[in-house]
């Protein structure tokens, strides 16, 4: 079939209906999807039809059940939404290193949490007023990015996170001796995935309240990013900011802040 | 996260971050709706349960197509299903019109049928909305939506002017979404 003429917008409004109804040709569909890029208003009105078109459809009562199976057993793993698992579909390799490698970011730091943890909450909370965490922020990335919270891993990330050289490290929790809530990916060209295990890692905070990726560099400390209230994998980039000494998260305002005065709530050293 | 009181938009968020519950309870909201859909576009199980698997795998590995912004994601899903469906449909059209049998005679005597099985399943207000829109804007939405032909094939089905058939089309469906608001349905709020 030839390439169909130029339409006007007129002409793509006449088509939206049948468009909508997948009543079209393939190459007058992609005319359509071609003005529906740049034209809020067909945008609009195609999502009412399929609003009405899919009313049109049953309500179909209870899916079955055995099909639900066929799809689970396509999803290429279990329902375990574990590190391991993780791990697992992003082929990263168990840590090659051994021993004690997660240390806090500054152990001066590290003993004024300790005491204001035991002194109870009012104590913490002015501790938590005291304490800067971070001597300049020269590298801000504030806005929520939502596909970068939201989207999975692209192809060309997982191939990245299989190359010789890409790093696990372990973010422990200050607080809580032995416990590591999350876990840094970092590749050697500077790409970074934070892991949180939902179920057993950083816990929900309420909307008001986001975790904010930071990295040590030097004697500064950058943020990396926001990763919202309940992260699960988010992906950040070092690579304009070589020789990252350590990866911290803290709890923040929703919008995140340019500099920190709260404790870290998962850190953890980069071993070179 | 509790997914039984997630909202859908909540779920495709949780469906972007691996988490199977989610993509299993979006399927218990929506798996029955698109399975029907699909099953009544293709008329074969072997084919249905194939589309339903796809458009929930697509969901999983494409979660960031789905946009709240633009509508429901039940409408979402059941748009995928019907074009998923539609594709189907058409290579068996394809073959059918090489085993040189009358597009036209399979068409109708599918139309007849699938219309007492849809009587039979779907709301009562939405069987209302329809059925208060003429035939010549009800026949060209059916034909389409439910047997997955262009707009012209339906007009060649239907013996009109392709150009009548696809304005019609347009038209029915906003006159049948000014339908089911009268009888208290509205559309853009649909399955959240």
């Amino acid at each position: 079939m030839s390439t169909p003429a130029p339409l006007s917008h007129e002409e793509i409004q006449e088509l939206l209906g049948a468009y909508a109804l997948d009543a079209l040709d393939p190459d007058t569909a992609a005319v359509v999807e071609e003005h529906l890029d740049g034209c809020v208003r067909c945008t609009a009105e195609v999502a009412q039809h399929h609003e009405v078109a899919g009313l049109l459809a049953n309500s179909g009562g209870t899916p079955p059940a055995q099909l639900w199976d066929g799809i689970a057993s396509r999803l290429g793993g279990t329902s375990d939404d574990s590190w391991d698992r993780l791990a697992a579909r992003l082929d990263v390799p168990e840590p090659v290193s051994t021993g004690p490698h997660v240390v806090p970011l500054d152990p001066a730091r590290r003993r004024s949490r300790l005491v204001a943890a035991g002194a109870g909450l009012v104590a913490a909370a002015a501790a938590v007023v005291g304490l800067v965490f971070g001597v300049q922020v020269d590298h801000l990335h504030t806005q929520v990015n939502a596909l970068q919270a939201t989207s999975r891993l692209s192809a060309a990330e997982r191939a990245a996170l299989a190359e010789a050289g890409t790093r696990r490290i372990p973010l422990a929790d200050p607080a809580r001796t032995g416990v590591t809530p999350a876990t840094i990916v970092l590749t050697t060209a500077g790409t970074g995935f934070v892991v949180n295990d939902r179920s057993a890692g950083l816990a929900p905070l309420p909307a008001t309240r986001t975790y904010q990726l930071w990295a040590v560099v030097g004697t500064r400390t950058i943020s990396l990013g926001l990763l919202g209230s309940h992260p699960g994998i988010v992906p950040f980039s070092v690579a304009g900011s070589p020789g990252v000494s350590a990866f911290a998260i803290t709890d923040e305002v929703s919008g995140g802040v340019v500099q920190t005065a709260n404790q870290p709530v998962a850190e953890g050293t980069v071993r070179v | 996260m509790d997914v039984e009181q997630a909202s859908d938009a909540n779920l495709v968020v949780a469906v972007g971050r691996w988490h199977e519950p989610a993509l299993a309870e979006i399927y218990r909201r929506h798996g029955g709706a698109v399975h029907a859909l699909s099953r009544r576009m293709l008329r074969s199980d072997p084919l249905a349960e194939e589309v339903t698997q796809e458009v929930f795998l697509g969901l999983w590995r494409n979660p960031e197509k789905f946009d709240a912004q633009r509508g429901t994601l039940r409408s979402f899903l059941l748009a995928r299903t019907h074009g998923k469906s539609v594709d189907v449909v058409r290579a068996e059209e394809s073959r059918r019109r090489r085993e040189d049998r009358s597009t036209r005679e399979t068409a109708t005597a599918a139309y007849d049928i699938d219309r007492e099985v849809w009587d039979l399943t779907v709301a009562e207000q939405v069987k209302d909305a329809l059925g208060a829109l003429p035939d010549d804007l009800r026949r060209p939405i059916e034909l389409a939506y439910f047997g997955g032909r262009t707009y012209q094939e339906v007009a060649v089905l239907l013996d009109q002017p392709e150009g009548t058939v696809k304005s019609r089309i347009r038209s029915g469906l906003g006159r049948l979404r000014v339908n089911l608001m009268e009888r208290g349905i509205e559309p853009a709020g649909a399955g959240l």
